[in-house]
């Protein structure tokens, strides 16, 4: 259909019916983001649309107008919207053509892309494998290891006498004068680092 | 019949969404513009409050725009931006439900003893008389401009608007060619709209 020879409006009108595509579209949305004029039919012809369909979509202009402008605001402030990101071979990448006639694909690889993040995975664990591997035949090249010793701690010797230890004297002194006050050593409620100080009798 | 005329508003549809992808916002707006009596509707009878019902749909927008490049044109533009308002509003309701500050602020009086305040689960509209009376001079305005057209123009828009018909099966119901068909809806369109923007430039002022 040639659409060199049609008014703006009738663009416009074209445009609402999906008659336009290629050259006439990206020319006619460019004239509807620059000229008011345009805006106006486009929003017109909607309007007088909804209306013959239903009686109740018949609307303030003011309201419409308002919706618009806030929204246009709320807009400015998400800036670009998100590029899609399709899966490589798993959904057709779809083609945009800008106004050049440029087409431009997006063919990025996707996050759930399955064959690039199993080699990923498969190639790492392989690399594991083998350096594991290595580790135990150059350990076990070498002499045949001692047995395992299980007890390391060294035998008590029993001719040294017994260290003594070191406490303050007055404090035997005032824990001999307070056995009252003094715990046990077998406390039912624990009470901290105290009930290693008890007065213990020495034995008869 | 209709599928297909529905089939080339949708082309229409991917065409603005992948022209917004590709970084014009304003072909965005030229959908909100298709779309925003409709879903404005939709969220009003849903939640029964024209300013909540207003802010539903600012988010339904929103939401719709973030979410474009997941919109893939499997399905009509509207059928896609219909589920956002839907899921939208179910999301406001229940968050509603979930707060009963918001409830009370929402939905109930100020001042029971006020005559004029709304009862519960009383229908709440931001519509002011003002606007009410807009709307039915712009309904009455399609209505006589259309009963005004002359017969070839108000079929040609009748098959289009409200039968939803393609160019094509148009011109085989009108006996006319498809170049005919575009010219005869465009000038039902323009006759209709020359007695419909006075009312909304008056109203609204030049804000398109």
């Amino acid at each position: 259909m040639n659409h060199e020879n049609l008014s703006q409006s009738e663009q416009v009108s074209a445009l609402m019916d999906g008659q336009l595509t290629g050259p006439a579209f990206e020319q006619t949305v460019q004239v509807l983001a620059e000229v008011e004029g345009a805006r106006a039919d486009w929003y017109a012809f909607h309007l007088v649309g909804d209306v013959l369909r239903s009686q109740a979509l018949a609307v303030d202009g003011a309201r419409d107008a308002a919706f618009l402008a806030r929204l246009r605001l709320r807009l400015q402030t998400e800036g670009q919207v998100e590029q899609p990101e399709f899966a490589t071979g798993s959904v057709d990448a779809p083609a945009l053509q800008d106004g050049a006639g440029v087409i431009k694909n997006f063919d990025k690889a996707s996050a759930n892309d399955t064959t690039l993040r199993w080699k990923w995975v498969a190639g790492v664990a392989c690399l594991a494998a083998a350096t594991v591997l290595a580790w135990n035949l150059t350990v076990g090249v070498g002499a045949p290891a001692a047995p395992p010793q299980l007890a390391q701690v060294a035998p008590p010797v029993p001719d040294q006498p017994p260290a003594a230890m070191i406490r303050d004297p007055r404090l035997d002194e005032w824990l001999q004068a307070h056995q009252q006050l003094g715990g046990t050593s077998a406390l039912q409620m624990p009470s901290g680092f105290l009930r290693n100080a008890t007065f213990e009798r020495p034995a008869q | 019949m209709k599928d297909a005329a529905r089939n080339e508003g949708n082309d229409s549809d991917l065409l603005l969404v992948e022209r917004t992808l590709a970084g014009d916002a304003h072909a965005f707006e030229l959908l909100v513009i298709k779309y925003q009596r409709r879903i404005q509707r939709l969220i009003r009878r849903m939640v029964r409050d024209g300013d909540l019902g207003e802010d539903i749909a600012q988010e339904t927008f929103i939401r719709a725009y973030r979410a474009l490049h997941q919109f893939r044109g499997e399905a009509q533009f509207y059928t896609w931006l219909y589920r956002i308002a839907v899921n939208t509003a179910k999301k406001f309701l229940l968050e509603l439900k979930r707060d009963p500050l918001i409830v009370l602020n929402n939905l109930k009086p100020n001042d029971e003893e006020d005559e004029t305040s709304h009862r519960l689960n009383e229908p709440i509209s931001d519509e002011t008389p003002e606007s009410v009376l807009a709307a039915k001079e712009i309904a009455a305005a399609v209505n006589a401009a259309m009963d005004a057209l002359p017969d070839d123009l108000r079929q040609a828009v009748t098959l289009r608007e409200i039968e939803g018909l393609t160019y094509e099966e148009i011109a085989d119901v009108m006996a006319c060619p498809i170049g005919t068909v575009r010219s005869r809806i465009f000038r039902a369109r323009e006759a209709i709209s020359a007695r419909v923007k006075p009312l909304l430039e008056h109203r609204s002022g030049k804000r398109w």
